[in-house]
């Protein structure tokens, strides 16, 4: 995978998503985009939580540069996960982009409410899915300069 | 002063002047012994003529019998009154008779016997008497009068006529034969009770009063209790009104309000039933609308998931092995990306369909020429790829939710990009006022519609064209008619083919 070529210098990415499909699809996505990154995969709100806090499993886990996160998952919602996210001090500096099927008004209106980064409707067409990938790694890991916790 | 026996009378004289009745002292054979002032005033005699006059000069000719009477008292000379219980007449000198009241006393002097008479004129009462008698007669009322003791004294024509009774069979019988028996028991003791208290009054006032037909029969009465004093003695004098008719049209009137009671009732239980329905129904209408909007959210969603996945793989494939598989393949490989890219829109659209209701904003005034001005800036890539000019007049501010009527104005300006004909499309949005409300019209010079498919365009799914002519859902329209209903408005089409088309719709204006 690329991240082992690329070291430490990598940025980390956390894709918390339930569609095994859209995983493959991003993953292939990342690849064709070049985009060098490690993808780390979680399937569902309370994996996320985990893996952001260390617990279990995750207690090597890198803490991300960005958490990509979908709306509608088993367990623990998306909605849930930026609720708790944001209210919690050693986690609230990472950003988080909403990739979602959602165009609801009110989806886009309460995760920005609760201090979204960004909310990206995932599109249909794999070419305009690829774009949106190479936005976020334009934007995020390129323009935007991200917090570094000591 | 004349007398027949002067020394005799002459000390009377003075005294029996002095009295204000009429007074004549007659002698054992029936002369006139002395006659006062009054007593020849009231007959019309000169004074001094009447002594010496047989009596009976002032006694009408039919009462012949006078002589005998006379006689008889002589012989048994007791102060009384004369005639009782008749009626007593006297005659003057010109032989006109009038009424009278006659008191009878013995006088013994200088050892003969003389009756002395006073004589009073009741012409006036007997007037007041017969006043009063025929006014009770006429009375449109039964008039019963009773005496101390409880018998009737008096009755009119109307009491005969109401409790079927000739007048002698009532006189003098006790008042209790008009009562049913079963209040007549108590009926003396009332009656004593009144005598004792008399004042004009209602009789058994809030009470229901009967009274007794001589058939037996009862019926409803109304009585008013009136006192009357007369020299003979204190009477009651009831008015008695027989109250059937007026029972009757109150048990009507009682009923008929107990129907009309009884049906409110039952009405009102009714509605009471309807609403309650008309409650469960709503009920079942909001739970239908969460289910819709829950439908509509989950085909949002987990009906796009699989449908990018699928498109996501197909293209994918495209990507990493053009070239590698045959012509076939890659064809298609295209359908599949073609269907799910067709799918997508079904989804969208049937979802815009769902939310005209499901997601509506309340209304409010909304300016047409921004709307458009949106619509036209979102559409500007199809209108620059067709060549179009999409053009506005002033339009109006209207009452509605914004965001509709741009998904309106959107859908039938890109219907007329859509169905364009050889020549690059002109379209323009004009509207016109009429009766408070206006009508927007979208013109284009596009292929136009067949009159016979008119109504049909705007039924959901309905389309004429197939996706390689014109791609389509046969959503749009059915959008744009439900969003044009929900705002209390219609819509229409004015077209033919190769003459281009009007979409036509209605909108209330503002109020000013």
């Amino acid at each position: 995978m690329t991240n082992e070529l690329m070291g430490a210098k990598l940025a980390n990415i956390l894709l918390a998503e339930d569609n095994e499909d859209d995983v493959v699809l991003m993953r292939h996505g990342f690849e064709l985009a070049k985009l060098a990154v490690g993808l780390h995969h979680v399937e569902n709100g309370h994996e996320c939580m985990n893996f952001l806090r260390k617990t279990g499993k995750y207690a090597d886990a890198p803490t991300p540069d960005i958490v990509l996160l979908d709306l509608n998952m088993p367990i623990m919602s998306g909605r849930e996960v930026l609720a708790e996210l944001v209210a919690d001090e050693k986690l609230n500096h990472i950003p988080v982009v909403i990739l979602t099927t959602s165009a609801e008004d009110q989806d886009i209106l309460s995760m920005y409410k609760l201090r979204c980064s960004s909310y990206i409707v995932k599109p249909v067409d794999f070419d305009q899915f690829l774009r949106v990938i190479r936005g976020i790694g334009d934007y995020w890991l390129t323009i935007v300069v991200l917090p570094r916790r000591p | 002063m004349n007398a027949c026996d002067p020394d005799i009378f002459a000390q009377y004289s003075v005294l029996a002047d002095s009295l204000p009745v009429a007074v004549v002292f007659v002698s054992s054979d029936g002369r006139i012994a002395m006659a006062n002032q009054q007593a020849e005033n009231l007959f019309r005699y000169e004074r001094g003529e009447l002594p010496g006059k047989a009596i009976e000069v002032l006694v009408p000719a039919r009462f012949a019998h006078h002589e005998k009477l006379r006689s008889k008292f002589l012989a048994h000379p007791e102060s009384r009154p004369m005639g009782v219980g008749r009626d007593l007449y006297a005659r003057r000198k010109d032989s006109s008779e009038f009424p009278v009241e006659i008191g009878l006393s013995k006088l013994q002097a200088d050892g003969k016997n003389y009756v002395l008479a006073t004589v009073v004129d009741i012409t006036e009462r007997k007037r007041l008497e017969e006043r009063f008698r025929s006014t009770v007669e006429s009375a449109p009322t039964a008039m019963v009068m009773i005496d101390r003791k409880g018998h009737i004294v008096l009755v009119n024509a109307e009491t005969e006529r109401m409790f079927d009774y000739r007048r002698s069979a009532l006189l003098g019988q006790p008042v209790e034969t008009l009562i049913p028996q079963r209040f007549s028991a108590n009926h003396p003791a009332m009656r004593s009770g009144f005598f004792e208290k008399p004042s004009a009054r209602a009789m058994g006032s809030a009470r229901d009063l009967y009274a007794r037909r001589s058939d037996g029969s009862e019926f409803p009465v109304e009585i008013g209790l009136n006192p009357v004093d007369a020299p003979d003695g204190p009477f009651v004098l009831a008015a008695i009104a027989d109250i059937t008719w007026r029972k009757q049209a109150e048990n009507t009137l009682r009923s008929a309000n107990e129907e009309l009671e009884r049906r409110v009732a039952e009405r009102t239980a009714e509605l009471a039933g309807r609403a309650e329905e008309l409650a469960r129904a709503r009920d079942a209408l909001e739970r239908s609308n969460l289910d819709l909007q829950q439908f509509a959210y989950v085909a949002s969603h987990d009906l796009q998931t699989p449908l990018r996945n699928i498109a996501g793989f197909a293209q994918l494939m495209q990507r990493t092995y053009q070239g590698r598989l045959d012509t076939t393949a890659d064809d298609w490989l295209q359908r599949i990306v073609n269907g799910t890219q067709r799918m997508h829109a079904l989804v969208r659209d049937l979802l815009a369909f769902s939310r005209v209701d499901s997601a509506a904003r309340p209304f409010g005034a909304a300016d047409l020429n921004t709307v458009f001005d949106d619509v036209s800036s979102w559409l500007k890539p199809a209108i620059d790829g067709a060549g179009a000019i999409v053009t506005r007049d002033t339009l109006p501010i209207v009452m509605g939710d914004a965001n509709q009527l741009a998904q309106l104005l959107q859908n039938l300006i890109g219907n007329a990009i859509l169905y364009r004909g050889e020549a690059a499309p002109i379209i323009h949005v004009s509207a016109q006022a009429t009766n408070g409300h206006w009508t927007i019209a979208v013109r284009d010079n596009g292929i136009g519609i067949d009159p016979r498919h008119h109504e049909r365009i705007f039924e959901i799914f309905q389309r004429l064209h197939t996706q390689r002519e014109y791609p389509g859902t046969g959503i749009g329209l059915a959008v744009c008619r439900r969003v044009v209903n929900r705002h209390g408005g219609r819509i229409w089409i004015e077209s033919a083919p190769g003459a281009g088309s009007a979409f036509l719709f209605t909108l209330p204006g503002t109020p000013e």
